[in-house]
């Protein structure tokens, strides 16, 4: 190419680019809306700019014990698509009326593989009052592999309504999976320092954490800003003399008082977070990360 | 010569048979016009909802009934199928679908149990109000909501079925959400519920006070570690509140619940050959139906009969003719003297005849602007004739 | 004003004959014809009024000879020139009384009616009495005031000559006198012939003249 043509030709060339980028840009986001922060994590790294994702649940709000007012289900009707859970997950999803055709049912390719439990204890913890866990476990994240299926399915529906930015989705998709499956890896490499080492799940929440990394998890049903009581006590000395284990895994940071107590009975505290909510610092996978670093400890020898 | 003022004069001193004559020239005049305005109208209609529907899946059986009652809510429910179905289609990845049950009614309305992608599907606009949100929760056509005086937040309820039945299905008192913006189809006379309110309806689904901690021991038949059951006496909820919504529950696995069709979107035409293929087994229990072809046997059906009643009518009114010519014969004969008095005054015989031909005139242009004015509000209202007429 | 020489009719069916050698009957005349049921009188009318032609004779009316007339010119002779009165009166049941006067102008084209002729209708029913049953129907009315009405439809062309044919025949003997003395004002102010068919012996004193047709009447077939 000439220098006379370059003059014409380059400019051109980057104004159409300019322009077709600015269209991308200008092309309005596909609105989607999930039921828990995990979900939207993935929704919005697979699909970066060209999606709009809203998490509505209050910060202080357990999302799958959550009940959103009718203005916010209006918001999850008119959404692109809805990102839900399954596994029983979000129990108002089985209340509500939402479209089908755009509903994501990220578990639904595991569903043979759903955790059932049997306790049938009501708590309350947080405004949303008494609930039960019985029926289906329901944090499938928790088990990266899984949690890499619920991303595929994300994906898939994703590159169904972006067909021209297919190729920028599966790029995002790959390197959301390659997070994942690292995460994944860490956590076999750990299990499998100590196979079925006794540890104590302080709510029941770890089911497919102790099933897809081969952990021995026996859980109760306590919060960590709050005191279990003596009852609860009392069960758990009961229960540490057929399950005896050193390290209790806490979704959050637990009261003084209550690690005090464990490492009086011998039990460590760890924190291990289900990430229901969006952090307040750094993200999902930060968190795991986070987790993964807590629970090595556990099995790096030291008890 | 005031030939039309003495046949206007005639006509209106025997008003009876005027009216009588004029009646029957309108009604032999305006029928088959008529006729071929409201068929016209009924095929197009059914034609555009059918053509607008791409396939329906439903049991075997007959596909007229799973037609009709998919498309235009009949009453003749087919036998039902599960929603197995749909996760069957689902699954295949070739197409969308939109469950249906429609086999309850409040009043003479139908409910039509489905999802919410039905809306978007028939692209039904909202006039006032919202979509259902909650269970319990229905949006009613644009009809419904004129007869009955309804709006947002009034209520209607299921009519109740074997009432003296205690197996029978209990009436669910629903709160209207919305209400849709007219759309002169079958859609303006239904009531749009969740698929799960609609199971509810069916008994499928109920809400009851927590056994765990009612007090009221009258209630319980027996308590066991972990499981309460409750006697007969047990009330269930008629109404699905935002305070009782929690204790709203399905019994058993919603896949097994029955649905009356599902309507499927294929993703191109591509998946459409495709899915429709996968139901010609003979083994299947499902049969897949292109409705366009359906209704179009139908209407081809409809049009041999038309060809006979416009026989049918073609003799009526050939005999209402030549009634018509006996008569206004007879009237000449009974004029005899009148026509002897004009002659000895010095008219010709034939004023008669030019008096006889005005009144004809006049009777038949009165019965023309008749069956004009029939044929205008026809046009004007066909569409809603038809729809409450016939489909 | 009418003129009849040698006429002859005969009916086509052949069982009634009529020869009238000489008749006339000045402008402005009252003649009363009488004579047995069936001799032809109101055949004379007929003939007098071109609706029969003679088969042989000559018959002028007011100058016109209608035995060489057309039929349409007859009719239109008849209805501009002569009046007709009836026995059963011949109204149009579904008229009123304005609309049977004015009957005549809106069965021709020979007759043209204008405001003045439905003011002269107006003054007609006037002077004949029933200016107030304007608005009713011939059912609705006497028989006498029906011979009123018709009377008027009759005298509202302004005829040279007036037949009537048993115009009293239906009438209440007081009703009678009534209709003719309308009649007889009726037509003396325009100086209008009258040529009446009656069986009434008790009136024919109030006519010119008496012709009696016992004098034309031919039963038995011509000697060929």
């Amino acid at each position: 190419m000439n220098t006379r043509m370059s003059l014409y030709v380059l400019p051109a060339i980057t104004t159409l680019t300019l322009l077709f980028s600015a269209n991308c840009l200008a092309g309005k986001p596909l609105t989607v809306y999930t039921v828990n922060y995990p979900l939207a994590y993935f929704s919005e790294r697979i699909g970066g700019e060209f999606v709009d994702v809203v998490f509505p649940a209050p910060a202080d709000v357990d999302p799958a014990f959550w009940t959103p007012d009718e203005e916010t289900i209006g918001g999850y009707q008119k959404a692109d698509l809805i990102i839900i859970n399954g596994a029983g997950y979000a129990k108002w999803t089985q209340k509500v009326s939402l479209p089908l055709m755009r509903q994501v049912n990220t578990s639904k390719s595991f569903k043979d593989e759903y955790i059932s439990i049997e306790m049938n204890v009501t708590h309350r913890h947080g405004p949303e009052g008494d609930h039960s866990h019985a029926g289906t476990a329901f944090t499938t994240w928790l088990d990266l592999s899984l949690a890499s299926r619920q991303a595929e399915a994300i994906y898939k529906a994703l590159s169904r309504k972006l067909m021209d930015q297919k190729s920028i989705v599966q790029k995002n998709f790959e390197a959301l999976i390659a997070d994942l499956l690292h995460l994944d890896e860490q956590l076999q490499d750990l299990s499998d320092k100590k196979p079925a080492l006794p540890l104590l799940g302080s709510h029941p929440i770890y089911q497919y954490l102790a099933r897809g990394y081969g952990l021995n998890i026996s859980m109760v049903m306590w919060e960590p800003d709050e005191d279990p009581g003596e009852q609860q006590w009392r069960n758990l000395q009961t229960l540490v003399e057929d399950h005896a284990t050193s390290w209790m895994l806490w979704e959050d940071s637990p009261r003084p008082e209550s690690v005090k107590r464990l490492e009086e009975m011998g039990i460590k505290s760890l924190v291990y977070s289900p990430c229901f909510n969006r952090p307040d610092e750094g993200d999902f996978l930060t968190v795991m990360q986070q987790n993964v670093d807590n629970l090595s400890v556990v099995f790096s020898g030291a008890d | 010569m005031d030939s039309l003022y003495l046949a206007w004069r005639y006509l209106c001193f025997y008003k009876v048979r005027s009216f009588i004559l004029i009646g029957c020239i309108t009604v032999i005049a305006a029928l088959p016009l008529a006729l071929e305005i409201l068929v016209n109208e009924s095929e197009r209609q059914l034609s555009l909802r059918a053509e607008s529907t791409p396939l329906l899946i439903g049991a075997k059986g007959s596909a007229l009934d799973l037609v009709m009652n998919s498309l235009y809510f009949s009453d003749a429910s087919p036998e039902p199928i599960t929603m197995a179905a749909v996760d069957q289609i689902l699954e295949s990845d070739l197409a969308s679908p939109i469950p249906l049950l429609i086999r309850y009614r409040s009043r003479t309305f139908p409910i039509v149990g489905t999802t919410l992608d039905y809306l978007d599907f028939r692209q039904l606009e909202i006039k006032s109000g919202n979509p259902f949100s909650l269970l319990g929760q229905c949006l009613v056509g644009a009809e419904i909501a004129r007869q009955l005086d309804l709006g947002p937040g009034d209520h209607l309820t299921s009519s109740p079925e074997a009432m003296f039945d205690i197996a029978g299905v209990y009436p669910l008192k629903m709160r209207i959400s919305g209400v849709l913006a007219e759309t002169n189809s079958a859609d303006d006379r239904a009531v749009f519920v969740d698929i799960r309110t609609a199971w509810i309806i069916s008994g499928l689904g109920h809400g009851h006070t927590d056994l765990a901690k009612s007090t009221d021991e009258s209630v319980i038949l027996k308590r066991e570690a972990g499981q309460v059951t409750a006697n007969a006496k047990l009330m269930q909820y008629n109404e699905i509140t935002e305070d009782n919504i929690d204790r709203f529950h399905l019994h058993g696995d919603p896949v097994t619940f029955p649905i009356t069709a599902v309507l499927a979107l294929p993703h191109d035409e591509k998946s459409g050959t495709i899915l429709q293929g996968r139901y010609l087994d003979q083994d299947s229990n499902y049969q897949i139906v292109t409705p366009a072809k359906v209704v179009d046997s139908l209407l081809a059906n409809i049009f041999r009969i038309r060809n006979v009643l416009d026989a049918v009518i073609l003799m009526v009114g050939t005999a209402t003719l030549m009634a018509l010519v006996l008569v206004f014969s007879l009237s000449l004969r009974l004029r005899s003297k009148e026509m002897e008095t004009i002659f000895k005054i010095g008219s010709s015989r034939a004023t008669i005849s030019r008096l006889l031909g005005a009144e004809i005139t006049i009777i038949g242009c009165l019965s023309g602007l008749l069956c004009l004015i029939i044929m205008l509000l026809l046009n004007h209202y066909d569409v809603e004739l038809v729809r409450r007429l016939f489909i | 004003m009418i003129r009849l020489s040698d006429v002859r009719f005969c009916y086509p069916t052949g069982e009634f004959r009529l020869a009238i050698p000489e008749m006339s009957v000045a402008a402005g005349e009252k003649v009363a014809v009488i004579g047995p049921s069936g001799s032809g009188k109101t055949t004379l009318l007929n003939l007098v009024a071109g609706i029969l032609a003679p088969d042989n004779g000559s018959i002028n009316i007011a100058g016109t000879d209608l035995d060489r007339a057309t039929d349409q010119s007859r009719r239109d002779f008849r209805i501009t020139t002569i009046g007709f009165i009836f026995q059963d009166f011949g109204l149009i049941d579904y008229l009123d009384v304005l609309d049977n006067i004015l009957h005549p102008y809106r069965i021709t084209s020979s007759l043209t009616l204008t405001a003045p002729i439905r003011q002269r209708a107006l003054e007609l029913a006037e002077q004949l009495g029933v200016d107030a049953r304007l608005k009713h129907h011939p059912a609705t009315l006497s028989h006498g005031e029906r011979q009123r009405v018709a009377i008027c439809r009759a005298l509202l062309p302004d005829p040279k000559l007036i037949l009537a044919d048993e115009a009293t025949g239906n009438l209440d003997p007081d009703n009678k006198q009534l209709i003719l003395d309308a009649l007889f004002e009726a037509t003396s102010t325009n100086h209008t012939t009258l040529l009446a068919v009656t069986h009434d012996h008790e009136l024919l004193g109030r006519f010119d003249r008496i012709v009696d047709f016992r004098d034309f009447l031919v039963n038995e077939p011509e000697a060929s």
